[in-house]
């Protein structure tokens, strides 16, 4: 479940670099932001919040 | 269709995974968790920064949990309101910046100058998850609807519980401006399942609707939560509760600055740390932590106030670090009897510490005394004392009110051991509150507190 966590984690933190209008940008960093809490939920704690990991 | 599988939605826990996680694993957790939080508040709130510069602690060097007990400084509200008010409102104190805003939320500046707290989408979400864990533990679902009689305003107070009923998916009904009377229609009008207030305003409302001959145990009430003041986990408050709307009666602890930090589980005994998202020590007035069974002060460290990290923070609450599972099923700490007192209320009469909560406890066993009452501290050259004001129900002849306080002071002299003056008073004499109750008049000279020795400065 984690791997696969991280892995759609990444894959959102594309889209989101790659969103191209203010609506999908805004999602893009909510499911960034959710899958952050499940990531922490299950344990696995990287950082305070996603923008502190990938800044 | 339903939101959730029926199997996970029959599960006994919102996160069983940490819910049940054993002790080791849970505090090896933890230490991640607060390495990751001093990390990131010395990186980005300069508060923090200073703070720990000044104790000469890095956050590297908090390498396991006793690091954390015994090196990490403690940092209490005035700290905080000094660093706000550099540049305010936030000033130091702030590690975001304000893009990442969603609310702003103050306190209630009831002691002097209101601290103002800035809460993250993210802070929002998960304050708002800490009531899912009470919430699912009191089987609610998303199919349930939530009532709140409560004025939204720039006070966080019920704010985060109704952030918790969007994160479980359920209901909001609103009754933000009306009086009690509307809410009252309210209630028979759209059938709520659940009600949230304080103590006092739970029983307020009862009042309310004797007035209007409303019988709130009649009502689609089935779950009363309560909190921002001590009563959920006073049995005799909560019976009162229970009785009165017809329902079961849970209760949530949260600090305004730090968050929804306690919720109750289904053992209605007491309340639990939320251990996903909170830290706590229970410590003495030497800033060690307490034996199991033993009262102390609640110190928290919040994971998710990236906004404004909080971390070893003394909130003056006195607590009992349980010493055994309440037999909810959870590993999480266990608080019995909820808030016990406060450390600038905790009385000592006659070498004998006294907390407000089991003075309310005690006066609910004298038959013909209502749930209104005040507790008057004064001090003589050596010792505190104490006077309680209690009134008496409605239709007890005056005759029998010295009676009445003689069978108070004889239960608090069998049960605390310490002679404590009652004075029965006619009914509706005492001030009506419909937040939160004062109860405590501390005419104490000032400096007689619980003072938390060491490690405030170095």
């Amino acid at each position: 479940m984690l791997a696969r966590l991280r892995d759609l984690q990444t894959r959102v933190q594309e889209l989101r670099q790659a969103a191209d209008n203010p609506a999908l940008e805004r999602t893009m960093q909510l499911l960034d932001l959710y899958c952050h809490m499940a990531r922490w939920e299950l344990g696995d704690v990287r950082a305070m919040n996603p923008e502190a990991e990938t800044r | 269709m339903k939101l959730y599988k029926p199997e996970i939605e029959a599960q006994k826990f919102w996160n069983p995974y940490t819910q049940t996680m054993p002790r080791a694993e849970l505090d090896q957790l933890h230490l991640r968790k607060l390495q990751t939080t001093i990390e990131y508040a010395y990186a980005r709130s300069p508060m923090y920064r200073k703070l720990l510069d000044r104790h000469k602690v890095k956050p590297e060097q908090i390498r396991t949990l006793d690091d954390f007990v015994k090196r990490l400084p403690f940092i209490d509200k005035k700290e905080i309101l000094d660093a706000q008010a550099v540049s305010p409102p936030f000033g130091d104190a702030l590690a975001i910046p304000e893009d990442f805003f969603h609310q702003r939320f103050a306190t209630s500046g009831s002691t002097g100058a209101p601290l103002h707290i800035p809460l993250t989408y993210h802070s929002a979400e998960l304050w708002g998850e800490s009531w899912v864990y009470l919430y699912w533990a009191a089987g609610l679902r998303a199919r349930h609807s939530f009532y709140f009689p409560f004025n939204w305003g720039i006070f966080a107070a019920f704010w985060s519980a109704y952030m918790g009923v969007r994160r479980l998916g359920a209901t909001v009904i609103s009754g933000g401006g009306l009086d009690s009377k509307a809410r009252l229609r309210q209630i028979d009008q759209y059938r709520p399942d659940v009600m949230l207030a304080t103590p006092t305003y739970a029983l307020y409302l009862g009042e309310t609707a004797r007035e209007i001959g409303v019988d709130l145990a009649r009502t689609s009430i089935s779950t009363v939560i309560v909190s921002g003041e001590p009563g959920g986990s006073i049995p005799a408050t909560r019976h009162a509760i229970e009785t009165l709307w017809g329902a079961r009666c849970y209760e949530l602890y949260g600090i305004a600055e730090i968050g929804p930090t306690n919720p109750g589980c289904a053992m209605q005994e007491g309340v639990h740390l939320c251990e996903d998202w909170y830290h706590a020590l229970v410590v003495d007035e030497s800033g060690n932590p307490v034996e199991p069974g033993a009262v102390g002060e609640h110190i928290v460290t919040s994971y998710i106030q990236d906004g404004q990290p909080l971390i070893k923070y003394r909130t003056h609450d006195l607590v009992r670090r349980g010493d055994r599972p309440c037999g909810c099923g959870t590993t999480w700490a266990f608080y019995p009897g909820g808030v016990l007192g406060r450390t600038d209320h905790m009385i000592i009469v006659k070498g004998v510490n006294v907390y407000p909560a089991a003075v309310e406890a005690l006066l609910h066993r004298i038959d013909g005394l209502s749930e209104h009452y005040e507790v008057h501290v004064d001090r003589d050259a050596t010792n505190d004392f104490v006077t309680v004001r209690a009134e008496a129900r409605p239709g007890i002849d005056a005759a029998r009110y010295a009676e009445l306080g003689r069978d108070a002071e004889g239960v608090f002299k069998s049960v605390i051991g310490v002679s404590i003056d009652v004075a029965v008073q006619a009914p509706s004499s005492l001030p009506r509150y419909e937040l939160k109750a004062r109860r405590f008049f501390d005419h104490r000279p000032a400096g007689h507190r619980w003072q938390l020795a060491g490690r405030s400065e170095p």
